[in-house]
């Protein structure tokens, strides 16, 4: 798949510390160079699967179930930037730890960008039925252990070469596994919400006041 | 029926195909993996060995893919049951009519340093493999992305078995695998490990793999392996797109380039094998020498000698007193600043030498060898006069490396030679011995001579052994420089062999050495030097190679000499003279901070101008970040800035005789079992900056680790990192180590350390709890805890 051209500055500026900062020229140049040199490195690779619900392996825990409710099949999926947007960022420690911050954060819009492409897409190819926002091993109650579930029913070390470690942190870094409900009826929009994040007694937004946007 | 004989009348060796296919097609239903089928359902997985037998299959892979101790963890049997079960089943179908191969697939989790899977456990789960596995006939290794699992698999197989071995890597559309792996790479690689037969598996159809083979065929001599899938499958049926008979008229195109072994993978079923079969019929293999010549790799990255290439020296501790330093403080920064520094600079390869007498030159060697390569792709020349140094380093390096050195002695020949072949890689010869440096160029080829036909009769290239003339001082011995170029021009007309030598020594004791050096280099040049190891960061010395490329005829049309030198970027901005000190720092300005403060210095006390000036600068960008009002890429631009203006301090005093000692020390690690680890680095940064002495135990840590570093060089200050949920129990096990270890307790049962923590998701709450002394939000928070325990 391919990436826009243009990654979404105002999130990236988010991520670095916030929209209220004044961004200075050479911030600025700054961001523009990493971003054409991240562009130029990363080949985003995705799979999905849509399973018909319920699926037992994945429905652990109250929040997922409550997630899909009403659903009557879900799409999992799972995506990466590849092994050299890593490698990259591993670099950048080593010469240039500014380029490093600014690249990392680049890098996680990405990926954000890349899922959000795969929900049009799902989107476009189940007419008529309502998707639910996306949920991640990890997100409230949902255990993080699934994510191996998740990549062994997504065969994702062999289709797109992500794969995890023993504590379930996915490699490549910049990746997601998630799933998505999808429904014959409206799903009320709703914003994900900060209960089930687990940044949500450290979150630099929530200090502020503000919200990730998520 | 041996290996040997397999080869019919056409020399060809028809494989199997699919077997997860077959399972799926038969509806077959498996309660964890589908290799649990090889105990319940012994039967049906005999049948489809059998209809492979019966479509012309000469070799059968055994149903034992993901039978490892980490796919297998829960599925209620153990490897050697599966495997065992796996094989018999294979042998019952055989019955002599074909191979049984043991069949290995990846672990399942990625390798250090992409993933944190250490070598020596992957190493640990193939040989329970290859153990169980001692009934079949031959060894496959499969579907593999990362060629440093791949390398710990070859090992595992030759080290415990001396069963043939067939390798094969997945590769994506844009010709690599995964992990960035190249075909050349690839085949380089397992060449030299040793295996029987190298290609390709799964990745794409056959209709999409000319590129990948036809690269292959060009790095190796082995008989290539073709084992494609039927195409691309359906997202919505998962049918394969391509038939049994186009496979087969795919597979014949590529037959050219030396492919021996074809078979199918993802997708392919006996059908597909019969189609196989009456296609080769009319055909003969035919084996196609390796084109290219001598080459050196890492996984990503082929350097064929095939013109005068760099090899950057500055990864030497000799004469340095900074990097011995960094060697002993195990700051491995250093090194890796070193290593971008001169691929920046033009080298090709690099040169990596720890020795040093105060450390473990072995476990540093794996280290700076696995830290260099998770950092950069150059290939890597492996410098040690210790044999256990080279074989630590070669058995954990990626690809293909350069030994450094051997030399005509019988001890050197005996003990470094063998590695050289075990291991798959070039070597230096030194032309010297027992007797030292002959004098006279005869001298030195007769030990060249020596060491080039010990090499061969061990099977060892003479294209990749490199001969080191050795170039003496001209300052102590004028005539020496004439004997060292006409020993060389002999090494590399008579003996055939690539020439190195290492550049610099020959101006010692004379002004200008640069100019010395690089018209010393251009002479050697000219009477064929291929590998001068120099300093890549010298203008004069590299711009004397490029030039040389070009009027030698190598560097067709300039192209290189061109992108080198044809500068499209922009310059920098110059140097603003009118800047002030705070002003550089705060807007990060690194070389206009150093030349202020060179200025400073003439007419200010070095002290004054830190703590009037200096620390109330990097003060007010800590306070602007607090408040929101920078970024953090402006923090950590300003604190470099801040400390180049230290570095210009600290020169100034300790030329003045007024020594500067560190701040203090502080050992910093991510837990284990994390692996994200950006946070703690920019910690590490800051902390470096502000003056204090980090020692950086890197990712992934060991609590154990932690403990003995601290008490092993006596620090107390230690910062831990976690990013996830998940990782915060290992933070809390950390801290628990460290409070229980006697030797970092007082006389009275307190702790003598000072724990600090941060993570994205950790609270000052939980960081009380789980028994630290700061919590830190921030990098900015973590130099203000340095500075409350150090005062």
């Amino acid at each position: 798949m391919t990436l826009p051209e243009k990654l979404d500055r105002g999130e990236a500026i988010r991520y670095l510390g916030g929209a209220g900062i004044e961004l200075t020229d050479e911030m600025n140049a700054l961001i523009d160079d990493c971003e054409r040199e991240l562009l130029s490195v990363i080949a985003p690779k995705y799979r999905c699967i849509t399973v018909a619900l319920p699926c037992e392996e994945i429905m652990r825990g109250e929040d997922i179930r409550r997630h899909l409710e009403g659903c009557d099949r879900a799409v999992m999926l799972c995506a990466t930037l590849g092994a050299q947007a890593d490698r990259l960022i591993r670099i950048a420690q080593v010469s240039d730890m500014a380029r490093a911050v600014v690249l990392d954060s680049l890098a996680s819009v990405a990926i954000e960008q890349v899922c959000r492409m795969i929900d049009e897409m799902i989107a476009a190819e189940n007419p008529g039925e309502y998707l639910t926002f996306r949920f991640s091993p990890g997100y409230g109650d949902y255990p993080i252990e699934l994510q191996k579930t998740f990549l062994t029913m997504l065969d994702a070390p062999r289709r797109i070469g992500l794969s995890m470690n023993e504590s379930c942190l996915l490699i490549p870094a910049k990746s997601v596994t998630a799933v998505a409900g999808l429904s014959k009826e409206p799903i009320p929009k709703r914003k994900r919400g900060c209960a089930v994040c687990s940044l949500k007694n450290t979150c630099r937004y929530r200090r502020n006041g503000e919200h990730c946007g998520f | 029926m041996d290996f040997e004989k397999l080869t019919g009348t056409n020399g060809f060796v028809l494989l199997d195909g699919a077997m997860g296919t077959l399972i799926q097609k038969s509806g077959a239903e498996y309660r964890h993996s589908p290799e649990t089928l090889n105990i319940t359902e012994p039967d049906l997985i005999a049948s489809f060995h059998r209809a492979y037998i019966e479509a012309g299959s000469q070799i059968i892979y055994a149903n034992t893919f993901g039978a490892n101790a980490y796919k297998l963890a829960d599925s209620g049997f153990s490897v050697e049951e599966i495997i065992r079960a796996g094989v018999r089943n294979a042998k019952s179908a055989a019955e002599g009519r074909a191979l049984v191969a043991l069949d290995v697939g990846p672990i399942g989790m990625l390798l250090e340093p992409a993933g944190s899977l250490r070598f020596d456990e992957a190493y640990d789960y193939f040989k329970q493999q290859i153990i169980a596995g001692q009934d079949a006939d031959l060894i496959v290794l499969e579907t593999m992305t990362d060629l440093y699992e791949l390398k710990a698999a070859v090992l595992a197989a030759k080290e415990n078995c001396d069963k043939p071995i067939l390798a094969t890597m997945t590769f994506e559309r844009d010709g690599r695998t995964f992990t960035g792996v190249s075909p050349a790479a690839a085949a380089l690689t397992l060449s030299g490990l040793g295996v029987d037969a190298l290609g390709v598996n799964c990745s794409l159809g056959p209709d999409e793999l000319e590129g990948v083979v036809a690269e292959l065929t060009r790095f190796t001599d082995l008989p290539l392996i073709v084992k494609a899938n039927a195409g691309l499958p359906d997202p919505n049926s998962n049918e394969y797109n391509i038939s049994p008979k186009r496979f087969a008229e795919c597979v014949s195109e590529l037959l050219k380039y030396g492919v021996r072994y074809v078979g199918g993978c993802c997708g392919t079923t006996p059908e597909y094998i019969s189609e196989l079969k009456a296609m080769l019929a009319d055909r003969s293999y035919v084996p196609v020498p390796k084109e290219a010549g001598a080459c050196v790799c890492s996984a990503s990255t082929v350097v064929e000698i095939d013109r005068p290439r760099i090899i950057g020296e500055r990864i030497n501790p000799t004469g340095k007193k900074a990097f011995q330093q960094a060697l002993v403080n195990d700051d491995l920064d250093y090194i890796l600043t070193q290593a971008l520094s001169q691929v920046e600079g033009g080298a090709e390869i690099l040169d990596v030498n720890v020795g040093h007498p105060e450390i473990d030159e072995a476990r540093m060697m794996v280290r700076a060898l696995t830290s260099i390569q998770s950092v950069c792709d150059a290939p890597l020349q492996i410098d040690s006069t210790k044999p256990a140094v080279l074989e630590a380093g070669l058995r954990r390096y990626n690809g293909k490396p350069i030994v450094n050195s051997v030399n005509g002695e019988e001890k050197s020949l005996a003990s470094v030679l063998p590695l050289v072949k075990k291991y798959g890689a070039a070597v230096v010869g030194l032309t010297l011995d027992e007797n030292g440096i002959p004098k006279t160029a005869e001298g030195r080829f007769a030990i060249a001579k020596r060491i080039v036909e010990r090499a061969e009769a061990l099977g060892i290239d003479r294209r990749e052994v490199f001969i080191d003339c050795l170039t003496l001082t001209v300052s102590a011995e004028q005539d020496a420089c004439r004997e060292t170029l006409r020993a060389l021009h002999r090494v590399k007309t008579e003996l055939g062999c690539r020439t190195c030598l290492g550049v610099s020594n020959i101006s010692f004791g004379l002004p200008n050495r640069e100019l010395v050096n690089s018209t010393f280099l251009t002479m050697a040049l000219e009477e064929g030097l291929d590998l001068p190891i120099m300093n890549p960061n010298l203008p004069a010395m590299t711009g004397a190679v490029r030039a040389y490329r070009v009027l030698a005829g190598f560097d067709k049309n300039s192209l290189d000499f061109i992108a080198a030198y044809n500068d499209t970027k922009p310059s920098a901005p110059k140097a603003e003279k009118t800047v002030d000190l705070t002003s550089a720092v705060y807007r990060g300005l690194k070389n206009e901070g150093a030349a202020v403060t060179e200025q400073l210095l003439q007419s200010r006390d070095a002290m004054e101008i830190v703590n009037e000036l200096l620390i109330p600068a990097l003060d007010k960008v800590g306070e602007d970040f607090e408040k929101g009002r920078i970024f953090l890429p402006q923090l950590i631009q300003s604190a470099n800035a801040a400390q180049e203006c230290f570095e210009v301090i600290k020169r100034h005093l300790n030329a003045s005789g007024k020594g500067e000692v560190s701040k203090g020390k502080i050992i910093l690690a991510t837990v284990k079992g994390d692996i994200h680890d950006i946070g703690k680095n920019i910690v590490k940064v800051l902390l470096d900056n502000y003056g204090y002495t980090v020692v950086d135990l890197g990712k992934d840590v060991d609590p154990q680790l932690i403990v003995d570093t601290a008490v092993s060089r006596g620090i107390t200050v230690i910062g831990l990192s976690a990013l996830m949920t998940t990782t915060l129990k290992s933070m809390e096990d950390t801290i628990s180590l460290i409070r229980r270890t006697p030797e970092l307790q007082n006389p009275d049962g307190t702790s003598k350390c000072v724990v600090f923590v941060g993570g994205a998701v950790l609270t000052r709450e939980y960081a009380m709890k789980i028994g630290a002394d700061y919590y830190c939000r921030d990098a900015k928070e973590s130099v203000d805890a340095a500075k409350r325990v150090f005062g």
